[in-house]
């Protein structure tokens, strides 16, 4: 039943890793990129997460909007091969957006003023999904650089993991600010006037609204939306374009949950969602699945005898204390394996992996390897 | 004078980043005050409606809560529902509240306005916190379940930025008003949620120092699912003399298992060591409780242990 991840991805452009929060996204990410640089792509790993421990067990400083090349002897040394180059990056949203603007403002006086804008400084906090819309902006730069085979996407830990999906068209429309625009105009602009008249009721919002928040904020809105005049074209052109990519056979979605019910429900309905509206599939991960303990049942006696003879200081307590935690070692199996089978059955079979869990977190590119082998064959 | 600890203050915020449990540590927390007498209501403001799961009633979504257990009451806050109602108490007119609803331009503003809707929100929880009824307080405690760690931050820095931007008007008065009684440690206190692993208790450290560089009240750090292990020291030696012995594979599976819990207690204990370095916090542990279905009784297991804490203002 399990299938080859790797192999699986292998030749595509883009790869997004989705999921609920804390199931792993990262590192199962890192493990990705990690087997695809290995079989000799050139690839760029995007996490959203500061993710200190992963930049540390990569060897990198820190990770930031820059890309930075992980060491392939660090890679070759915890027994994976490097045929490629792996390269690491944290989203900047700021950054990002930054450079959106200056690639699409049509001079330089309209990058500076939407630059300086309050709203506009604050946007990337504010906006419903504007820290999706910048990651996938960032993905869509990497990709279309061509400085590397594969870009893969750790997405952000969203309220709801599909609101990436929506992200650009989201922003897109904020942009255009159809509502407002009608009402403000650009300052002075005779011609829109006649606009006002004709909003039954318009203008009285915007003085109602100036008599909440004060004029300024009205003003600094207004002004925001006017820099981005002449610039909503290139968004929209660059959201219907990203989405071309996503659901491209270049590209394959990779969820990842743990086996717990809370982030399966939400893997689910994005198994589901993406299914739906056709985006490619590729795998869903089942990260951090315990193991079934071997062995069969043990009289405590028994173990009772042994744990003497080594010199136990309580061995009959001990004993039934260790069958105890062997008994709660197999619930938890059961309890994932149960979790698994309902993933399975409710989505139709889908193609699965399964990770197992590890004693700690891995800190060492050799924990992150453990994982790719997970993944596949390196 | 120092401040009250947290769960002798009013306004209750727990934060943290996705997948620690913070639905489940703010419903344990509202279900151990409303337990020992304190008329207590729990707010989600992702407006997921999580915490069903825990209670079996699910919060309602706008701005009038429902009772989930003696004491308790429930809500999942509607920013929608909340800023109507904003607007009715500040409009003479009701046609003039509807029209701005319906107006598109009053919406975009209230999207591009950084924190408007937040600003809401809080205001609204603040409404609660002092809400009064025949004299007394219709609620003691206010529980509330914030958006996952940077989105909890800004909902509680809000007030301080609309104060920034709004020029003059109504808002920017309430947002003074509401800004001073977040940072109030007298008033409001935040917990952090983190839970025994490398990334989520980095993290958690993060969130705290962030809380403090902008002057938030930060109280307690709470270590949710904590594992415990029955072994003591001085069984691991002979577990793993039988573990790699030629014993039987069930007893050396038995024993296996025994040295395992043994690891991860350590494991834990070590990442809630590093908590308590990292945030010079009091930190309440919670164990892991498998089962927090309603009926199991592992939510009122988590309850208990908050509520035994006396740092944090349990155990009287």
């Amino acid at each position: 039943m399990s299938t080859d991840l790797l192999a699986m991805v292998e030749g595509r452009r883009v790869v997004v890793v989705a999921g609920a929060g804390g199931v792993g996204k990262t590192t199962v990410s890192a493990a990705l990129a990690l087997g695809l640089a290995g079989r000799g792509a050139r690839v760029a790993v995007v996490t959203i997460d500061p993710a200190r421990r992963l930049a540390t067990a990569l060897g990198i400083e820190a990770l930031g909007d820059i890309p930075h090349r992980v060491d392939a002897a660090r890679v070759t040394a915890a027994g994976m091969q490097m045929r490629g180059t792996m390269d690491a990056l944290q989203l900047d949203p700021r950054a990002t957006f930054d450079r959106l603007v200056a690639r699409e403002a049509p001079d330089d006086a309209a990058r500076e003023r939407i630059l300086g804008n309050r709203i506009y400084r604050h946007l990337s906090s504010t906006v419903a999904g504007a820290q999706e819309f910048m990651a996938v902006e960032r993905l869509f730069e990497l990709s279309e650089s061509g400085d590397y085979d594969v870009v893969v996407l750790d997405t952000p830990p969203a309220r709801n993991a599909l609101d990436f999906l929506d992200a650009p068209e989201r922003m897109t429309r904020f942009v255009e600010g159809r509502g407002l625009r009608l009402l403000l105009g650009p300052r002075g602009g005779a011609g829109r006037v006649g606009w006002r008249a004709l909003q039954a009721g318009g203008s009285m919002v915007m003085s109602v609204l100036e008599r909440l928040t004060g004029a300024e904020l009205i003003g600094d809105i207004s002004e925001f939306l006017q820099s981005f005049d002449g610039m909503y074209q290139g968004f929209a052109d660059r959201a219907s374009a990203v989405k071309d990519l996503l659901a491209s056979d270049g590209t394959r979605f990779v969820v990842v949950t743990g086996p717990r019910p809370e982030p399966s429900a939400e893997a689910m309905a994005l198994w589901r969602r993406l299914q739906t509206d056709r985006y490619p599939l590729g795998a869903l991960v089942v990260n951090r699945v315990h193991a079934m303990p071997g062995g069969g049942d043990t009289p405590p006696a028994q173990l009772a005898a042994l744990l003497r003879d080594a010199g136990a200081p309580d061995p009959d307590g001990l004993a039934v204390r260790a069958t105890d935690a062997l008994e709660v070692a197999r619930a938890r199996a059961r309890a994932d394996l149960h979790e698994v089978d309902t993933l399975v059955s409710s989505l139709g079979d889908p193609a699965l992996i399964t990770v197992p869990a590890l004693d700690a977190d891995p800190v060492e590119v050799a924990g992150i390897a453990h994982i790719t082998r997970a993944l596949g064959a390196p | 004078m120092s401040a009250p600890p947290l769960l002798d203050r009013r306004l209750l915020f727990v934060i943290g980043k996705g997948g620690v449990g913070k639905t489940t540590v703010a419903g344990a927390m509202a279900l151990g005050l409303a337990d020992t007498g304190r008329r207590t209501l729990l707010v989600e403001v992702a407006s997921e409606q999580r915490s069903e799961a825990l209670f079996g009633v699910a919060p309602p979504a706008g701005i009038v809560p429902a009772e989930a257990r003696p004491n308790l009451d429930v809500l999942s806050i509607d920013t929608d529902t909340a800023t109507e109602e904003y607007l009715a108490r500040q409009l003479p007119m009701r046609p003039l509240v509807e029209l701005m609803v319906r107006s598109r331009a009053f919406h975009q503003v209230a999207q591009a306005a950084p924190g408007l809707s937040e600003l809401v929100t809080v205001g609204k929880l603040w409404d609660f916190a002092t809400a009064v009824q025949g004299g007394a307080p219709v609620w003691d405690r206010i529980v509330v379940d914030a958006p996952a760690t940077g989105h909890g931050i800004a909902l509680l820095e809000v007030a301080g930025q609309i104060r920034e931007l709004a020029s003059s008007g109504p808002i920017r008065e309430q947002a003074a008003k509401i800004e001073q009684v977040i940072h109030h440690p007298a008033a409001t206190g935040v917990a952090v949620v983190a839970i025994p692993e490398d990334l989520a208790v980095s993290e958690a450290i993060e969130a705290v120092a962030a809380l403090r560089a902008r002057d938030l009240p930060v109280a307690a750090a709470v270590m949710n699912a904590v594992r415990a292990s029955t072994v003591m020291p001085a069984d691991e030696a002979p577990l793993r003399k039988v573990a790699d012995s030629a014993a039987g594979d069930a007893e050396r599976a038995a024993a296996l298992a025994a040295i395992d819990t043994l690891v991860a207690a350590r494991h834990d204990a070590a990442e809630t060591e590093s908590l308590v370095r990292g945030t010079d916090l009091p930190v309440v542990s919670l164990p892991d409780v498998p089962d927090l279905r309603p009926g199991s009784g592992g939510l009122e297991r988590l309850a208990a242990a908050l509520m035994a804490d006396r740092r944090t203002g349990g155990g009287v």
